[in-house]
């Protein structure tokens, strides 16, 4: 009952923008929010994390805890700290033309699409 | 050890960094790794957003990491109201980042398996927390599940005198407690009328327990008098928002007739001891090591439900600290642990406000196998256990088939978080109509019983018989009166704690006044 990253990315036509450097990343759930402490609770190696908070801390702290991949919103441009900080602890980042809402729908859409699809 | 710039928001995380890396080389299981990183990432960022600069220190232990953050100030004005979600008083450059959210002193409490912090305005704040790091490690050390709040200790040393293994110390004004001496049984938590003393790891609010299946000691349900039975609880406690009541009895008869089978078991040593009681446990493996080989290999009867009720929303009802310990590898997987006597105060408000459900008559229960037959020989109350095991450990109890020892008076009626007479709530519990009948199993212990420090003053043998020679000549001058004004529960207590170094010969006020009183 997965889906891989890509195809999420695809769901938002979002752009990936710091390179999966371990192949396809399979994602189970979704979760959005703007609290750190939030964040830090729901993050895990299978989640994608949906955040308004493009920010270096937010990427160190996601990779803080095995997390994988982030997606900001808003067709957000990331400042150089934050890609850097991505592109050290390999964490995926993508950004989504979409503000949270519209985002959370289509990724929604996607995983349910995926998980009836996918017999497990 | 870790330094914390204050304001510096661009390197939060650093220190959780380099810990990280720490517990991994350490083999650090995932999930606790997980829960310290919440921890330490909120504690560095409080100490970057709320203070003038601090440090984080790190202590590895046997599977046990302790990280202290000490920071310079300004302190925290209102502690109660820090702890609660959602209050912060975060400034607006660190909101923007997303922190702020007054989340984190909650968090980094739910994360931990201990939780202490000391603040005051002007001075600074010092947050501790404990993790452990493997499943065993929990048990490996002293079960010690109290958190103790100094500002409230009235130095009155009733907990010194109520603990049975002399386990405590009231000394520089606050209650410390001895890990190694300490089974759990919480009888300082009972005999403590300001409230220094307190369960620790436990919910401080009954929010995560709605929706869920509790799991509740049977006492809890006949706390309440004789107009408000079993029954009428259970409705209470429905109102409350609790989708489902599991009773602890089912696994405690469930256990008692597996330890009857071991007990019938060819070539088994008699008694078989009934791992029923954690604190008992605990207190075989500190005191009386040459019994462990007795104790019949289950779980406890509350780690045994809890287990059946993998898969759902499950909340437990905890009676003791040791209850407490034996569930911390399980924590992940349960809502929260609430205790007993939290429970019992909602309870009291919904019956003030009116109450619901009816009366409910005495139910016969069904005939409990071997709880009063003669193959079991039951012993309850911290003391009477001590003395039971003493007779087994003296051979003088070959000829029972299965002893059976309760850390409380009454077994679990006895909880040191209820208040209720434990004879009469004892009486009065008759089995509830209203609760689930969950199919209840004794399952397995996965990690064996293993004996700890205990007593023993000196992991030498001979350098322990040197110190023993030493205690007594001690005790010799001490005068014997057991006051208590030293720290010490006893003279004896005082003079082992000389000879360990952790008091000084000064310490005894009565020999000061005859000094001077001779000059």
């Amino acid at each position: 009952m997965c889906v891989t990253l890509d195809c999420l990315a695809k769901a938002l036509g979002a752009r990936i923008l710091t390179a999966d450097g371990s192949g396809p990343r399979a994602i189970e759930r979704v979760y959005a929010g703007d609290r750190m402490s939030d964040l830090l609770n729901h993050t895990s190696p299978t989640a994608l994390i949906v955040t308004n908070l493009a920010t270096a801390q937010l990427v160190r702290a996601v990779a803080l805890l095995d997390g994988s991949a982030v997606c900001l919103l808003n067709a957000i441009v990331p400042g150089p700290e934050l890609l850097r900080a991505a592109a050290n602890s390999g964490t995926v980042l993508m950004v989504s033309p979409f503000d949270m809402f519209e985002t959370c729908g289509r990724l929604y859409d996607c995983l349910r699409r995926e998980r009836s699809a996918s017999p497990s | 050890m870790y330094r914390i710039i204050a304001g510096d928001y661009e390197r939060v995380g650093a220190a959780s960094s380099e810990l990280k890396g720490m517990l991994k080389r350490a083999g650090a299981e995932p999930t606790a790794v997980r829960r310290a990183m919440i921890a330490a990432y909120e504690a560095e960022a409080n100490v970057a957003i709320h203070s003038h600069g601090g440090e984080m220190r790190v202590t590895l232990d046997e599977g046990v990491l302790d990280v202290e953050v000490v920071d310079a100030g300004p302190g925290i004005p209102d502690i109660e109201a820090a702890m609660r979600e959602g209050y912060s008083t975060a400034p607006a450059a660190a909101r923007e980042l997303g922190f702020g959210a007054g989340m984190g002193l909650p968090n980094i409490k739910r994360n931990s398996d201990r939780f202490e912090l000391e603040s005051a305005p002007g001075s600074g704040t010092r947050l501790s927390f404990r993790i452990y790091l493997a499943p065993q490690a929990a048990g490996c050390r002293a079960p010690v599940w109290l958190r103790v709040a100094a500002s409230r200790c009235t130095g009155c040393l009733r907990c010194l005198r109520a603990c049975p293994t002399e386990a405590l110390r009231v000394r520089g004004g606050r209650p410390q407690v001895l890990e190694h001496l300490c089974f759990g049984c919480g009888a300082c938590l009972a005999a403590c009328p300001a409230g220094a003393l307190t369960l620790e790891g436990v919910e401080e609010t009954l929010d995560r327990v709605a929706g869920t299946t509790l799991i509740v000691p049977a006492a809890l349900l006949s706390q309440f008098g004789a107009r408000f039975g079993p029954g009428r609880v259970l409705a209470t406690l429905a109102a409350l928002g609790v989708a489902e009541v599991w009773v602890q009895e089912h696994w405690e008869q469930a256990l008692r007739e597996a330890v009857a089978a071991v007990a019938r078991e060819e070539g088994r040593p008699w008694p078989v001891l009934s791992p029923v009681c954690p604190a008992v446990v605990s207190l075989v493996e500190m005191r009386f090591p040459s019994l462990i080989r007795h104790l019949a290999p289950f779980a406890s009867p509350v780690e045994a439900a809890v287990s059946e009720a993998a898969g759902r929303d499950a909340a437990v009802a905890v009676g003791c600290p040791a209850q407490c310990s034996v569930l911390a590898a399980s924590r992940g997987r349960l809502r929260g642990i609430v205790a007993s006597s939290l429970l019992v105060q909602a309870v009291r408000r919904q019956a003030a406000e009116g109450g619901r459900g009816d009366a409910s008559p005495r139910v016969p229960r069904p005939e409990a196998v071997g709880e009063r037959g003669e193959d079991v020989l039951r012993v309850t109350g911290a003391r009477r256990v001590i003395a039971a095991l003493e007779e087994a450990e003296n051979g003088l109890l070959a000829d029972v088939p299965v002893l059976e020892l309760l850390a409380c008076e009454e077994g679990c009626f006895g909880s040191p978080l209820l208040r209720g007479e434990p004879a009469v709530a004892r009486w009065r519990w008759a089995g509830a109509s209203g609760a689930a009948r969950p199919a209840a199993r004794a399952i397995r212990r996965e990690r064996a019983f293993a004996a700890r420090r205990g007593l023993r003053l000196d992991e030498d043998m001979a350098r322990a018989i040197a110190k023993l020679a030493e205690m007594d000549r001690l005790l010799r001058e001490l005068p014997g009166r057991d006051c208590g004004l030293c720290g010490a529960p006893t003279c004896r207590a005082l003079a082992e704690d000389i000879v360990l170094g952790r008091a000084d010969a000064a310490a005894c006020l009565q020999r000061r006044l005859d000094k001077e009183d001779k000059r």
